[in-house]
């Protein structure tokens, strides 16, 4: 199941690399995204105070969105939906090569957002490197976790562009709240370890809870 | 079945008016004058009872809200239903009308 | 339907049982919209629960008796919520002050009042196939509902911990579990008429069908 999850993943990132087409318009998308707000809230120079952590995961939850729509666009376009779902392989080996896909995208965006608001929103994001790093990992893992099944669920539905964000969102408001509290715990001048190990712990046991239950339905609820 | 549901509907329209009666008679004395300028902060157990917030308005717009979701719901429901039930009958006589 | 009318009984009752119940120290009256506000908590809980228990039935065995009754749930914490979450406001702000606050409690129950929202417009205009995707959408917001209950004696926060239901006096306990009662019927009840519009629904379905089927 493993191999076929790396398969899937190898196919994705090189079709990726040879077009672009999902990675180049998403950061395009989630760096505007920064920019609006540092229009919108950037005062004669002046960041709102802790504003940065928000913008951080409101960009990537949208840009998320964004390619989650697209993550099975490729299969139901080409018809090898049908060919995944057939090969002699546990499915739930589709859903994980498919979450891999989305979280090494989304981890690329988020290596250019996170310098671009540091930078506009004067947010010191870079000052514990390895927290910041855990923190993104396990939330975006969190988020795409989810998505990856609901975009999965959607791909035959109907109005599926505007049903996604509906059903994505609310399930995801913990994830993304306890990444930005975690986020903004370590934007705190003095480093607070407890924090953001609770807020850190919080995201690995939504982690775990949404990635397995996700594994437990994939099966059932994979429509052709 | 649509009877049922407007019974209940009208319970709840006859429990609504009894409530608002009720909160009525139960409400404390209304404020006084708009208070002063304020220097310093007061816990609000130490405001003289005239600068309190009125809680029976508070109370009596829950319960009215309470009873009026419910009571539009059941109606909601039973319009629904009655629809349905129509339709139902309606084609299940069209059906044993082209049997026959 | 006795139970319909047991329940609007209760219903009509419930303000002079609750009238009788004594004034609470700190907040006097309007903490009198405790006895409408937590059983309709609780049955905004118990709602999201029997939702995600029947979407989890549904997956498994496919009987579209296990939809209905998840779908019907939906619409029940859709309901409770609403309830849930007006009179919550309505009462916090003499109690505390303001209309809302964001701790762990209110904002779950928010989220999973969402969640809620978002399987109905699901149901609605997901086309064919929705029955099982919103399945897996309720199985998910199903989590949320024990995090909701256990949050608000972990997390150091305003609103009222579980323990103080245990500990009320006959006077003040009285009306609540005649309330709980009375909610809890009115679930049942409106659960019930729920899922057999779903079944009429069903019906027409089949019959519309068979007169395709014959010409």
């Amino acid at each position: 199941m493993i191999r076929l999850a790396w398969l899937i993943l190898r196919k994705d990132l090189t079709v990726e690399v040879r077009s672009g087409e999902i990675a180049y318009t998403t950061l395009f998308f989630a760096v505007t995204c920064v920019l609006v707000f540092a229009f919108a809230l950037v005062r004669e120079g002046k960041p709102p105070d802790d504003g940065a952590a928000g913008i951080l995961w409101i960009a990537i939850a949208f840009a998320g969105n964004l390619a989650l729509g697209r993550a099975f666009e490729r299969e139901r376009q080409a018809e090898t939906l049908r060919a995944l779902l057939l090969a002699p392989a546990p499915r739930p080996a589709v859903y994980l090569g498919k979450l891999l896909g989305i979280v090494v995208l989304l981890a690329a965006t988020e290596a250019v957002l996170v310098p671009l608001i540091a930078l506009l929103f004067q947010a010191r994001l870079l000052a514990h490197p390895f927290w910041m790093a855990a923190i993104l990992a396990s939330g975006t893992l969190g988020f795409a976790a989810v998505g990856t099944l609901f975009a999965a669920m959607l791909v035959r539905a109907r109005s599926r562009d505007v049903l996604l964000p509906v059903l994505l969102y609310p399930i995801t408001v913990p994830v993304i709240i306890a990444g930005v509290r975690g986020t903004a715990a370590l934007l705190q001048p003095e480093f607070e370890g407890d924090i953001v190990r609770f807020w850190f712990a919080l995201l690995i046991a939504f982690d775990a809870v949404f990635v397995t239950l996700s594994l437990w339905t994939f099966e059932s609820v994979m429509t052709d | 079945m649509a009877v049922v549901t407007r019974t209940i509907a009208a319970f709840f329209l006859t429990v609504l008016c009894a409530t608002a009666l009720l909160g009525a008679a139960q409400a404390p004395p209304a404020p006084g004058q708009p208070p002063p300028r304020q220097s310093e902060y007061t816990p609000i157990d130490q405001l003289p009872p005239q600068d309190q917030l009125p809680a029976a308005p508070l109370l009596i717009a829950a319960y009215s809200f309470v009873l009026m979701v419910f009571f539009l719901y059941v109606l909601s429901l039973a319009r629904r239903l009655t629809s349905v039930q129509r339709d139902v009958d309606r084609l299940g006589a069209t059906l044993k009308q082209s049997k026959s | 339907m006795r139970a319909a009318t047991v329940c609007a009984l209760m219903f009509a009752l419930s303000p002079l049982v609750i009238a009788s119940a004594d004034y609470e120290s700190t907040m006097g009256l309007v903490q009198k919209i405790f006895y409408y506000h937590m059983p309709s908590a609780w049955m905004f809980l118990v709602s999201g629960l029997v939702c995600g228990v029947a979407s989890v039935r549904f997956l498994i065995t496919g009987d579209a008796r296990h939809d209905r009754t998840a779908w019907a749930a939906a619409e029940m914490a859709v309901i409770f919520g609403l309830v849930t979450i007006v009179t919550g406001p309505l009462w916090a702000r003499k109690a505390w002050g303001t209309f809302w606050i964001w701790d762990a409690r209110t904002t779950s129950s928010l989220v999973q009042w969402m969640v809620a929202w978002a399987y109905l417009i699901l149901r609605k205009y997901g086309g064919p196939g929705s029955e099982k995707l919103a399945a897996g959408l309720a199985l998910f917001g199903t989590a949320n509902v024990a995090f909701i209950y256990v949050s608000v004696n972990y997390w150091r926060t305003i609103h009222p911990p579980t323990s103080v239901v245990p500990k009320l006096p006959f006077t003040m306990g009285f009306p609540l579990w005649y309330c709980v009662a009375a909610f809890t019927l009115l679930f049942i009840v409106l659960l019930k008429l729920r899922v057999r519009l779903e079944e009429q629904r069903a019906t027409l379905d089949s019959l519309y069908l068979s007169m395709d089927e014959q010409g």
